[in-house]
C-alpha cells in the first residue's frame, strides 16, 4: 500500500471517563483533498491530535506512508511530513517572515552563522510558489491573518509536508482571500500531497474536497467520495448535514413569527473617531432581528463595542424606548438592558476556567446576589434553568466553560446575556465556529427571543445567515451605513453589492 | 478536556491536602525531635511570631488571585509603625486616635497603589516595586535613619501582650482575618469578580463586571492590614522603627503561593493560604529548637533553606511529575531512524 499517505485503522482515545474517539478510521491518499466535517465535540480535534503526535491512541493502528507507528511526538510527525495550520497561526510575531519561515525550516546549530540571503531567497521563492504576495522582509504582526496563515502555508510547503492539515482555515478570510486559499490548496493536490480539510462551511467542501469523512460522537461514520467519475455531485448538503447530525434538519432557518413592536433602540448619526465609526443612524424594533452586514473591518463590531459602552461614542444620539441615553462602561449597558454576546468567545463570551454557573450568573451578580453574598443554590437553580431552556450539553452547572464544544459554549454566553433579560440583544458572529446542529438550534433560539419580543441586532459574516434570520438588512462599508435592505429586496447579491460598492465620497460630518 | 479542568480542580485539592501533611509532619517530627515544641507557651509563641506575616498573607492572596501583586507592604509596615510613633510621641496623640489615623494611612497609601494599577494601567509589579522603595524611604527619612520609638501606653502595650479566654490576641486577630478574607473570597459577588479577572481581565469587562472598582479593593485591603500588623508589630517588640516588616512582603507571598494560589492568578484558596502561614511558621520555630542547630546557632539560616525548598517543591512537583510522564513516553520510541517521508509514487 505505497498509495496511502495515512491510515488510521480504529483508532481510540478516552480521557478520563469521556470517549473522544470510539473507532476511527481514516485514510489520506497523495493528490486528494480529504474533507473531515463532524460537529463540534465529534472528535475532529483529537482525530488532528493524534496525528500530529499531541496524543498517543489507546488503541488501533496508525500507519504513515505505510509504516505503522507507535508512540508518535508532534518532533516525530514532523519528520514524517505531517504538518498542522491552525486557525490561529503559531508565529513569532516580533519577527519577519523569512525568520519566521527560516526558523522552522533550517537546522537548528548552536554556533552556526545564519545565510540572511539564503533565508530571504528561500522564503522569497516558498511564498511565490503559493503565489502570496507578502513582503519576505515584513514583520508577522504587521500582516493580516490570512497572509500568516499563508505564511504558515509556505513553512508547511518548505518543509516538503506530504500530509497537511488544514484547521478551520476559512474561518477569518474575506472572499478573495478564501480564492487564494484554495489556489493554494488545489496547488499541493496537484503536486502530490494530501490534505486533511476541516471546515464547517459545506460550499467549501463542495467547491474543494475529492473525499469526505464525516465524524460523529468519536466515530468515522462514512467516507464518501464528492464526485464520481464523471465529475457529477454525489453527495448533496442535506445528506452531509444527516451524516452529522445524524437525523434530518427539519428547516434551516426557522419562520419569522408576528411582527415587530415599539422601536427599542433608534441611533441618529452616532460616531465615534476612534472606533472609525461615522454618522450611523438606524432603529430597531422590540421582535425584530436586524442583521447587520458588511466585510470584515466595515465597522459592524465596532458599532456593537460603542452600544456596549466599551468604546464610548463621540458624537451623535442614542436613544432607548424614547430615552437618551449615554453609554460609557459596559456596566452602564448592563444596567439599561444592552446584552451583547461577543465575537471572540473564547476570549470575551465565557471566562473558559471558570464554571458554567459561574459563567452564566456573571452579569447579574447585583439581582441575584443582593448585599453582595453568594447564594449557592439560587445560582446553581438560574443555572440549571438556561442550560435546560438553551439546551447546553454537559455534566452539570459545575463544568468549567472550556470543557464545552463551541456550540454549548456559545449557548453560555448566551444564557449570561438572557439572565440579565436584556431589551436590546446585539450577537456579534454568533454561529461563527459553532457546528449544524448548534448552529440550527442557536438560530431557533434567537427567532424564539425575538417572537418574545426582543430587540435582535445581528452581526454575521455568515451571509446565508444573515438573509435567513433578518428581519431588515443594515449594511456597513468603512464605518458608515450604505443601505439597509428589506423583504424581496435583501438578496445575497444585494447585500454583497453593498458591502461592496464604491460610493461617492460623502459630505463631512455636520457638528452636533 | 472536561477531564483537564477537572483533574485541574483535584489537583488543587491534593495541594491543599498535601500541605496539611506537610504541616503534621512538621509538628510530629519536631515534637519528637525539638527542645520544648510542644508547650503551651510555645504554641502561642509560634501564633504570635507569625501574626504579622499572616495578615499579610491574607491581604496579599486576593491580591494575587486577580493576577496582581503586592510588593509594598513590608514597607508600609515600615512607614505605618513610624507614622503611629510620630504621632504619639512627636505630636502626644493618645493610642487609640494615633492607631485609627494608621489605619487610615495605610489605606490611603493602598489606594495609592490601585489607583497607579487601575487608572494608569501600570503592571502591579512595577507600581509596588516603586512604592517599596518609596514607602520604606519615607519611613527612613522621617526617622533619619536611627530613630527608635519606645515607650508606648501600657493600654496600647496590651495588645502585644492579652490573652483573652487563654489564646493570645494575635491568635484572635489572625482568626478573624482568616475568617473574614475566606467569607470575602469565597463567599461573596467581590471574591468571584476577583477570580474572574485574575483568569481574564478582558472577559470580565465583557461580563460587564466593574473591573476598576474590583481590581483596586484588593490593594486598598492590602494597605489597611499592612497598617494594622504595624501596629501589633509595635506592640510586640514596644518599638516604632522604620525597618518594622523588612522582607515581610517576600514572605507573605511565599505563604499564599506555598498555599496553593496561582501567581499568575485565578485560581486559590484562603485556606491554603492559612496551612501556607501555618507550615512556614511551625518550620521556622521548630528548626531553631532542635539542640543541634540550636547548638550551631544556625535556626535562621536552615528555615529559611527548607522554606524555600519547599516552596519550589510544591510548585514543581505538578509539572515534574508531567516531564517525567513525557521522558517516558519518549524513551519507549522505536530506536530505528524515523523513515524518511515515502517518495512520490
Amino acid at each position: 500500500m505505497h498509495d496511502v499517505l495515512l491510515k488510521l485503522s480504529g483508532v481510540t482515545k478516552s480521557f478520563g471517563a469521556v470517549r473522544a474517539l470510539k473507532g476511527v478510521s481514516f485514510e489520506l491518499h497523495p493528490g486528494e483533498v480529504h474533507a473531515l466535517l463532524g460537529e463540534n465535540g465529534a472528535g475532529k480535534s483529537t482525530l488532528i491530535k493524534v496525528i500530529t503526535g499531541a496524543h498517543t491512541p489507546d488503541g488501533g493502528l496508525l500507519e504513515i506512508g505505510g509504516k505503522a507507528v507507535e508512540n508518535l511526538t508532534p518532533e516525530h510527525a514532523r519528520t514524517l511530513g505531517v504538518a498542522c495550520i491552525y486557525q490561529q497561526p503559531a508565529l513569532f510575531p516580533e519577527l519577519s517572515v523569512s525568520e519566521n519561515i527560516g526558523l522552522r525550516l533550517e537546522k537548528p546549530g548552536v554556533f552556526q552563522r545564519v545565510d540572511w540571503k539564503a533565508r530571504r531567497q528561500n522564503a522569497a521563492a516558498l511564498l511565490k510558489r503559493i503565489g502570496a504576495a507578502i513582503d519576505p522582509d515584513a514583520v508577522v504582526k504587521s500582516l493580516s491573518m490570512p497572509e500568516q496563515q499563508l505564511v504558515e502555508i509556505a513553512c508547511a510547503l518548505g518543509s516538503g509536508a506530504r500530509t497537511v492539515i488544514m484547521d478551520e482555515p476559512t474561518a477569518s478570510l474575506t472572499r478573495s482571500e478564501q480564492e487564494l486559499l484554495f489556489g493554494v490548496v488545489r496547488e499541493l493536490r496537484a503536486s502530490g500531497a494530501g490534505v486533511i480539510y476541516i471546515s464547517h462551511r459545506l460550499e467549501e467542501i463542495f467547491a474543494l474536497a475529492d473525499r469526505v469523512t464525516v465524524l460523529r460522537d468519536g466515530e468515522s461514520i462514512a467516507a464518501r467520495p464528492v464526485r464520481d467519475a464523471d465529475g457529477q455531485m454525489q453527495l448533496s448538503e442535506e445528506e452531509l448535514i444527516r451524516l452529522m447530525v445524524g437525523r434530518p434538519v427539519a428547516a434551516i432557518y426557522p419562520p419569522r413569527e408576528g411582527t415587530p413592536g415599539a422601536t427599542v433602540l433608534e441611533l441618529d448619526s452616532v460616531g465615534c473617531a476612534v472606533a472609525g465609526i461615522r454618522g450611523i443612524s438606524l432603529r430597531v424594533r422590540a421582535g425584530e432581528i436586524l442583521g447587520l452586514a458588511g466585510l470584515v473591518g466595515a465597522g459592524r463590531t465596532e458599532l456593537a463595542r460603542i452600544l456596549f459602552g466599551l468604546t464610548p461614542a463621540d458624537s451623535g444620539r442614542i436613544r432607548l424606548e424614547n430615552q437618551e441615553v449615554r453609554i460609557d462602561s459596559p456596566r452602564q449597558a448592563v444596567e439599561l438592558g444592552i446584552a451583547y454576546v461577543p465575537e471572540d468567545r473564547r476570549r470575551h463570551g465565557v471566562i473558559l476556567q471558570m464554571a458554567i454557573a459561574e459563567n452564566i450568573t456573571m452579569a447579574v451578580h447585583p439581582r441575584l446576589f443582593p448585599g453582595g453574598a453568594l447564594r449557592f443554590g439560587a445560582e446553581r437553580a438560574l443555572a440549571l434553568e438556561y442550560m435546560e431552556r438553551l439546551g447546553i450539553k454537559a455534566y452539570g452547572p459545575e463544568a468549567p466553560g472550556g470543557s464545552l464544544s463551541g456550540g454549548n459554549q456559545q449557548k453560555v454566553a448566551l444564557a449570561r446575556w438572557l439572565a440579565t433579560k436584556p431589551r436590546l440583544l446585539i450577537l456579534d458572529e454568533p454561529t461563527q465556529g459553532v457546528d449544524v446542529g448548534a448552529k440550527s438550534e442557536i438560530h431557533r433560539i434567537i427567532r424564539s427571543l425575538a417572537a418574545e419580543g426582543l430587540a435582535v441586532l445581528m452581526i454575521s459574516s455568515d451571509l446565508p445567515e444573515i438573509l435567513g434570520m433578518s428581519d431588515r438588512i443594515a449594511v456597513l462599508r468603512g464605518g458608515r451605513l450604505v443601505q439597509t435592505l428589506e423583504g424581496a429586496e435583501a438578496s445575497a447579491d444585494a447585500v454583497m453589492a453593498a458591502a461592496l460598492r464604491d460610493q461617492p465620497a460623502q459630505p463631512p460630518l455636520s457638528a452636533h | 478536556m472536561a477531564h483537564s479542568s477537572r483533574s485541574f480542580k483535584t489537583q488543587l485539592l491534593r495541594h491543599e491536602v498535601l500541605l496539611l501533611l506537610v504541616l503534621v509532619l512538621e509538628i510530629a517530627y519536631f515534637l519528637n525531635f525539638s527542645r520544648n515544641f510542644g508547650t503551651p507557651d510555645n504554641l502561642s509563641n509560634i501564633v504570635r511570631h507569625s501574626a504579622e506575616i499572616g495578615l499579610l498573607a491574607l491581604a496579599m492572596m486576593p491580591v494575587i488571585l486577580t493576577g496582581g501583586i503586592d510588593l509594598s507592604v513590608g514597607s508600609l509596615m515600615g512607614l505605618c509603625a513610624v507614622l503611629f510613633g510620630v504621632l504619639t510621641h512627636d505630636w502626644h496623640w493618645a493610642s487609640l486616635p494615633a492607631a485609627a489615623l494608621t489605619v487610615a494611612a495605610g489605606l490611603v497609601a493602598g489606594a495609592f497603589n490601585a489607583s497607579m494599577i487601575t487608572l494608569l494601567r501600570l503592571p502591579p509589579l512595577i507600581v509596588t516595586l516603586g512604592t517599596y522603595s518609596l514607602f520604606r524611604g519615607l519611613a527612613e527619612a522621617i526617622t533619619q535613619g536611627t530613630k527608635t520609638y519606645r515607650s508606648f501606653e501600657p493600654a496600647f502595650l496590651q495588645l502585644g501582650e492579652l490573652r483573652p479566654a487563654g489564646l493570645p490576641l494575635q491568635a484572635w486577630i489572625l482568626g478573624l482575618g482568616a475568617l473574614g478574607f475566606y467569607v470575602l473570597v469565597h463567599r461573596t459577588t467581590f471574591g468571584r469578580s476577583f477570580r474572574a479577572i485574575g483568569f481574564s481581565p478582558e472577559g470580565s469587562r465583557y461580563a460587564g463586571l466593574p473591573v476598576l472598582w474590583r481590581t483596586a479593593l484588593p490593594y486598598l485591603l492590602a494597605g489597611g492590614v499592612a497598617a494594622v500588623a504595624a501596629l501589633l508589630f509595635t506592640a510586640r517588640l514596644r518599638q516604632a522603627r522604620a525597618d518594622a516588616g523588612t522582607g515581610y512582603e517576600l514572605a507573605a507571598i511565599t505563604a499564599v503561593v506555598l498555599g496553593g494560589t496561582s501567581i499568575f492568578g485565578g485560581t486559590g484558596t484562603v485556606y491554603g493560604t492559612v496551612a501556607g502561614i501555618a507550615a512556614i511558621a511551625v518550620l521556622n520555630n521548630g528548626i531553631g529548637r532542635i539542640p543541634a542547630v540550636l547548638k550551631a546557632g544556625i535556626g535562621g539560616e536552615l528555615a529559611s533553606l527548607l522554606t524555600g525548598a519547599l516552596l519550589l517543591i510544591a510548585l514543581a512537583a505538578p509539572g515534574l511529575s508531567k516531564l517525567l510522564q513525557s521522558v517516558r513516553k519518549r524513551s519507549t520510541l522505536p530506536a530505528s531512524a524515523p523513515p524518511s517521508p515515502s517518495p512520490t509514487p
